[in-house]
């Protein structure tokens, strides 16, 4: 059980983001902006000429930032603003998946990517239909595994191996996330495979 | 992976965020709302009366002037101190040694990552489905653990190279005589980060 529960934590630490990239790009602006204004309130402190602008100055301009700027260039930032807001506070509240999953296995945690899963699918789509390669294209996102098999000119097509065996393949992965298998055959069919 | 905090990333980040929100609004507010300016002048103007008030209250020594003035630099380094450690959080964990075991007095056994890096390198060497490999460890809550890494030919089947990995893991874990953690990614060559979806050919 307590391996499990181990197993499960790896899984989900691997397939969500930490989110590490906002955050070190957050912290390093604080970071600069605190111990700048700390350095130009000594500065001012001791009489000394302001390296950008005084605490004072600083001051009178967000004082006067309304009555100097046009109403439309305040809202247009603001706007700005607020969206920079509401995307920094989607990335922290959000589920930050990243495009991965992870296989059944009993010792250990496996995650794999989705675009290797991706190349899978096609792979065994294509030789369960005999096609030649670029002839299958597949996509992998959210919950739905998407195959779309280009024909062959006058070969018809047996979308039922088709199908039993992508359900095998996908069965054999045991994803931690079930997806949804959809195959689209196109009209249009490959000439002079 | 690394031993992040991920749930204080995730508040320090929100916090951030309704501050910027907060910005925005109050930027929103003054440009658009008839005599919001005057407001703001107002409300900017009686915060730095009461700040030189209070500035006034407590005289210091020589240039500082006063305590309070004093206490305001010390909150901004604080705060500047608190900016550093949010960002030496980020990431860490990862060590070179995956085992140690202390022999009383005949002294110590350490089991270096390179070890099984090179074990799982000459048993993965004929393999054509596994492009590439690597072996880390990191310090996670409950112990080291191990990361194999592989880097799979594209439409390989990721079920082969998971049973793969879990005969190589048996193998360590027969090596090491006691089972370790282990993570096992199953990459593909090109790390593109571009879209949600996946797609192949």
């Amino acid at each position: 059980m307590k391996q499990d529960r181990r197993i499960r934590r790896m899984i989900r630490r691997e397939t969500h983001s930490s989110r590490s990239v906002p955050s070190i790009v957050a912290a390093s602006i604080l970071l600069v902006t605190f111990l700048w204004l700390a350095l130009e309130s000594v500065l001012w402190l001791l009489k000394e000429q302001p390296l950008l602008a005084s605490p004072a100055q600083l001051r009178q301009w967000l004082l006067d930032l309304p009555a100097n700027t046009i109403p439309a260039g305040m809202t247009a930032a603001g706007v700005g603003l607020g969206i920079l807001g509401l995307l920094v506070i989607g990335t922290a509240v959000g589920k930050g998946r990243r495009p991965r999953r992870a296989l059944a296995s009993h010792r250990m945690a496996t995650v794999v990517d989705d675009d290797v899963i991706a190349a899978a699918v096609s792979s065994k789509t294509r030789l369960a239909a005999g096609l030649a390669p670029g002839q299958v294209t597949t996509t992998v996102g959210g919950q739905s595994v998407r195959v779309q098999v280009r024909p062959t000119s006058g070969v018809p097509l047996h979308l039922e191996s088709i199908t039993t065996a992508l359900d095998a393949e996908l069965a054999a992965y045991g994803l931690n996330r079930p997806v949804k298998r959809n195959v689209r055959v196109l009209n249009e069919g490959a000439v002079g495979q | 992976m690394r031993r992040t905090n991920r749930a204080v990333n995730r508040i320090l980040l929100t916090i951030v965020g309704l501050a910027i929100l907060g910005a925005g609004a109050a930027l929103i507010a003054a440009g658009t709302l008839p005599g919001a300016s005057d407001t703001w002048w107002a409300i900017g103007s009686n915060l730095t009366d009461q700040a030189r008030s209070l500035a006034g209250n407590a005289p210091g020594p020589g240039p500082v002037r006063s305590w309070w003035l004093a206490a305001g630099i010390a909150v901004l380094l604080l705060a500047a101190a608190l900016s550093a450690a949010w960002l030496a959080s980020q990431g860490g964990g990862r060590t070179p040694r995956l085992a140690e075991e202390s022999d009383g007095t005949h002294g110590r056994t350490v089991v270096d990552v390179g070890l099984i890096s090179a074990a799982v390198h000459e048993a993965l060497k004929g393999n054509k489905d596994v492009l590439s490999a690597s072996v880390s460890a990191w310090e996670s809550r409950s112990g080291t653990a191990l990361r194999l890494r592989m880097q799979a030919r594209k439409g390989t089947s990721p079920r082969e190279l998971a049973d793969t990995a879990e005969e190589l893991v048996q193998g360590i874990d027969a090596w090491l005589g006691h089972p370790l953690p282990v993570l096992v990614r199953i990459t593909s060559g090109a790390r593109s980060r571009v879209s949600g979806s996946r797609r192949a050919r």
